[in-house]
């Protein structure tokens, strides 16, 4: 009995050990750790996803034939209109590029796509950071933006080599600049996450609403991007504003929470926008992490 | 018997027991006189301690509120407020990395072996590392992106760099200094981050965006909005509108503004705006609004630690000026419109009233400035620009001039009412007209021949108004100009809220109205009055002078056959259209007739005839009175009139200041002025109800 307890002081001792000398090591070697670690997990993450995409497919194949007939009759038709409407869309875009050639209108950023499939939400988080299933090896760099469909999710915090961490809308990390929709003036408001109230869903916060922006009636106003900041192209839907609305601090202004468009727990897969040419912001990012790096060495 | 154990434990020697129980007594005081102290703190001086505290703990920001906003008659906005997006640095987030760059610098210095200077490079290592994140900012900000395509990185402020791009070391030392507990302004104003540069607003918009989308949100640095005055129509009624500047001071009655006993606590402010002048200073109480207030503690060092509790500012209220925005904006583009033979802008002035309130509908004055470009600061290279064209003074209300030949309304009316002469009356009017020793020329050397009411206002006959004026005598000349209220200072205003000053607009040069008789011209060494001075006053000439303004309110009292006109800056739509101190003309029906028809013909035949406005009659007297420039003898052209003439609804005065070589004249020169204020006042009248017919007066 007395040899269990002693081993149970020891071991608690150790432990005490442990975190004090966790504790008082340099910051670079936290860093270092937690990078190992992210690379580390990175394969079980793929592993937990790709299980979770099996899990889905059997139970896709285990439905019955005659709903997944019903199912494609609908998808072709879909199809089909989908196509008649990028017919359009291609004849919009030409039309776009000859005036912009015209006008010698600045292009804006031009992006590549990385669709990538959600690994897992970062359970120390909840619902302010995600992982995908793609990293730089894939082109995704830190700062990019993420998006499903026309909906804005958020903003890649930072790219491990074959996973990335996406800072969710609703996260304290997320802040970007947006138009309410039926502002003629087309003034900025500023999106950014809110602090999570418990296991409820996520919240952002719009800011500098100008106090004479006249709600329309009907349905809640929504909120998209401006695509002025270099970052996120124009017109993508950043989510709606919710009704109740306090004078800011300084009184200039009010404030508002914003719902996403998107429940962000139901999140499988997502789309990077790897902007071309890397923007300051990304650079700025990426001289943090090199100063980390030199740090580490 | 038995002894308890405690009693056992004390020593058995007296001399023992007396010690033991002096070290119980000492004891005994000891934590009774604890006890005491804390209760008396505890209980008798928590308010003294608690006022303490906060004094030396605690502190208020106060947080200037936005200004009201200032509309036109019609609801449309002539002064706003701007969203200034402005970077700031948290010194306190930043103390760790400027320590280390403290401690670098120190290792440096002693390596080289120089001498250590410790306050100097602590100096140095604030500066250096809020300017490692200036260049950071800038390099997101920046329209052109070197890094576009060669992944260049932020490059390190350079001496020939635009003085944005550097922090300035006096400043921050003074920031220290005075506002520790503030952040540090990095950038004042995102939309404009050069001084030099004014953005186009999507361009403004752009840089704002490519800080809050690129830039690192948690760090030190921080973007924060705050409200600027924005006049979204330039330079449109500046003079009206005014500007606004800088204030450190503490709002009044600041002790009241929360439930808390503000008067111990330290307090800061940031910087506020108070109006400087026009409207923007007269109406400053109602417009200023009501300061916010944060209570934070404070860290040791004086920064701001926690807020405890915050209270958002009020927005002062708005005020609604009688300006019509289109009008004012026809008489701003006409008189803008006159030039010199050099091609300079001739200043000048133009007033339109509404005949029946008094309310002002346009009052402009040229040349002008931008009041946008004094809504942050006022340069000195901008103020001297203003300065060196005479922009600063309001020629509506403050320019002195003599009235000319307008004038002659008043000698025909004090002639009528005198009995001096009647309407039907002729005159015969040469070439000239003696009195004394001297000739008074009229202004068409053949003279006029027979002339009477009517065709002396419509040709401007100089000899009628001689002959009526020196049969009257000055005393009666002058009581007649008084009646009108030529020495009455005007924009008076019914209000206390008003800062306590009695005027609507800043009216320095009130007292200077001269409506000249006798006295006057002894009082200033000028010498007895005679008869060539009587000659002079009943053409408008010699020592009178009056406003742009008061001739406004003559027409309009004219038109209503009244003397007294009261004229309002401000909207109200109740207002019941009496008139301060105003009577009867006291001339007859038919005499009141003629005087109108003669306004009537100056415009179809007479001296306005150029400026004849087909589809509107309206009736008008011009002037070209004498003054010198710079030494010089020069005109100065005016027209005052009303409109419709069969029922007046709008009385107008224009003055332009000329020059002899540019041969101005009253109809020639300042009635096209009038003619584009009348359209553009037509076009709006003949709208429906309601309606507002598309405007060519857009912002800027």
């Amino acid at each position: 009995m007395d040899k269990h307890r002693q081993g149970a002081t020891a071991s608690y001792v150790v432990l005490a050990l442990c975190a004090v000398v966790w504790v008082v090591l340099p910051a670079a070697v936290h860093r270092f750790a937690q990078e190992a670690f992210a690379e580390f997990q990175a394969p079980a993450l793929h592993l937990a996803g790709k299980a979770r995409d099996l899990a889905r497919f059997w139970e896709l194949k285990s439905r019955d034939k005659e709903e997944i007939l019903a199912a494609s009759r609908d998808l072709a038709r879909a199809n089909a209109a989908l196509e008649l409407q990028l017919r359009r869309y291609e004849d919009i875009r030409k039309e776009n590029v000859r005036l912009r050639e015209m006008l010698r209108y600045n292009p804006p950023p031009e992006y590549l796509t990385v669709v990538a499939r959600v690994a897992v939400r970062d359970s120390s988080t909840w619902w302010q950071r995600i992982v995908i299933r793609k990293g730089s090896d894939d082109g995704v760099r830190a700062g990019c933006p993420v998006i499903f469909s026309d909906r804005v999710i958020g903003k890649v915090a930072v790219a491990h080599h074959t996973t990335s961490e996406v800072d969710l809308i609703t996260s304290p990390n997320f802040r970007c600049t947006g138009f309410l929709e039926s502002d003629e003036q087309n003034r900025i408001v500023l999106i950014t996450g809110a602090p999570g109230r418990g296991l409820a869903s996520g919240r952002s916060r719009v800011t500098a609403i100008p106090q004479d922006y006249v709600y329309p009636v009907g349905n809640a106003p929504k909120v998209t991007t401006t695509g002025l900041g270099g970052v996120y192209p124009a017109g993508l839907i950043l989510g709606h504003l919710e009704g109740g609305q306090r004078t800011t601090q300084d009184g200039n202004f009010r404030e508002s929470s914003l719902t996403p468009t998107r429940d962000l727990f139901s999140l499988q897969e997502v789309t990077v926008l790897v902007p071309k040419y890397p923007t300051p912001g990304e650079i700025l990012l990426e001289d943090q992490a090199q100063k980390r790096l030199d740090e580490l060495r | 018997m038995r002894e308890t154990p405690a009693a056992e434990a004390l020593p058995s020697s007296p001399i023992a027991k007396a010690r033991l129980y002096l070290v119980f007594l000492l004891f005994a005081v000891g934590f009774g006189y604890v006890i005491v102290g804390l209760a008396l703190r505890q209980l008798i001086q928590t308010g003294d301690l608690k006022a303490q505290y906060d004094t030396q703990s605690r502190r208020v920001v106060l947080r200037p509120p936005s200004r009201g906003l200032i509309y036109d008659r019609n609801g449309y906005v002539l002064v706003e407020n701007r969203i200034r997006w402005s970077i700031k640095a948290d010194l306190l987030a930043l103390q760790p990395e400027i320590h280390r760059k403290y401690l670098a610098l120190i290792k440096a210095e002693r390596v080289r072996g120089a001498p250590v200077e410790f306050d100097k490079l602590q100096d140095k290592a604030r500066l250096e590392v809020l300017q490692g994140w200036l260049d950071r900012v800038w390099y997101v900000i920046d329209e052109v992106q070197p890094n576009k395509r060669t992944g260049a990185r932020p490059r390190p402020v350079r001496p020939d760099d635009e003085p944005e791009r550097r922090v300035n070391a006096a400043d921050l030392r003074k920031h220290l200094r005075e506002r520790r507990a503030l952040p540090f302004v990095l950038v004042t104003d995102l939309a404009f981050p050069g001084s030099g540069r004014a953005l186009r607003p999507e361009e403004g918009q752009r840089t704002i965006a490519r800080f809050i989308d690129q830039f690192p949100v948690n760090g030190p640095i921080s973007l924060q909005s705050d409200i600027v005055r924005s006049y979204p129509h330039g330079s449109l009624a500046a003079h009206v509108l005014g500007y606004i500047k800088d204030t450190d001071e503490l709002p009044e009655k600041v002790n009241e503004l929360a439930d808390l006993p503000m008067d111990n606590l330290q307090k800061l402010q940031y910087t506020g705006k108070k109006g400087a002048s026009g409207i923007e200073q007269t109406f400053d109480a109602v417009l200023k609004g009501m300061s916010g207030w944060e209570l934070w503690t404070k860290t040791s060092s004086g920064y701001n630690k926690e807020l405890v509790a915050s209270n958002p500012a009020q927005q002062g209220s708005a005020v609604n000026l009688s300006l019509d925005r289109d009008i004012q904006c026809a008489a701003e583009r006409a008189l803008a419109q006159i030039k010199d033979s050099k091609g300079e802008l001739l200043p000048g002035a133009a007033v339109m009233l509404d005949v029946n309130t008094g309310e002002i509908l346009a009052l402009a004055s040229q040349p002008t400035f931008d009041p946008n470009r004094l809504a942050d600061r006022v340069t000195q290279v901008y103020f001297d620009e203003v300065d060196g064209k005479g922009g600063w003074m309001n020629r509506a209300i403050q320019g002195l001039y003599a009235p000319g030949s307008t004038f002659k309304v008043i000698t025909a009316i004090a002639g009528l009412r005198h009995g001096i002469v009647d309407w039907d009356d002729i005159l015969e009017c040469g070439p000239s007209f003696r009195v004394g020793a001297r000739d008074f020329p009229e202004h068409d050397p053949a003279g006029y021949g027979q002339v009477n009411l009517e065709k002396m206002l419509a040709v401007s006959c100089n000899v009628w108004n001689y002959m009526v004026g020196v049969r009257l005598g000055q005393p009666r000349l002058a009581a007649e100009a008084r009646r009108f209220g030529l020495d009455t200072p005007l924009l008076t205003h019914v209000s206390d809220l008003v800062n306590g000053s009695p005027y609507e607009l800043p009216y320095p040069a009130a007292r200077t109205l001269v409506v000249p008789d006798a006295a006057y011209k002894q009082r200033n060494g000028f010498g007895p009055w005679t008869d060539g001075d009587t000659a002079n006053s009943s053409i408008g000439q010699g020592y009178i002078l009056t406003t742009p303004l008061h001739m406004a309110c003559v027409a309009a009292s004219l038109a209503r056959g009244e003397t007294r006109t009261t004229p309002s800056i401000i909207h109200d739509p109740g207002r019941d259209g009496r008139h301060v101190g105003a009577e009867p003309i006291g001339i007859t029906e038919a005499q009141l007739t003629a005087l109108r028809s003669g306004l009537e013909r100056c415009v179809t035949e007479g001296t306005a005839r150029t400026v004849r406005i087909p589809e509107l009659p309206y009736a008008a007297k011009t002037g070209t009175s004498e003054y010198f420039k710079n030494g010089e003898k020069a005109h100065l052209a005016w027209i005052i009139g009303y409109a419709p003439a069969d029922n007046p609804a709008v009385a107008f005065c224009v003055l332009v200041e000329g020059q002899l070589d540019t041969s101005t004249w009253g109809g020639k020169t300042a009635g096209p002025v009038a003619r584009d204020m009348l359209t553009t006042w037509a076009r709006k009248a003949e709208a429906p109800a309601g309606a507002q017919p598309p405007s060519d007066c857009q912002r800027k």
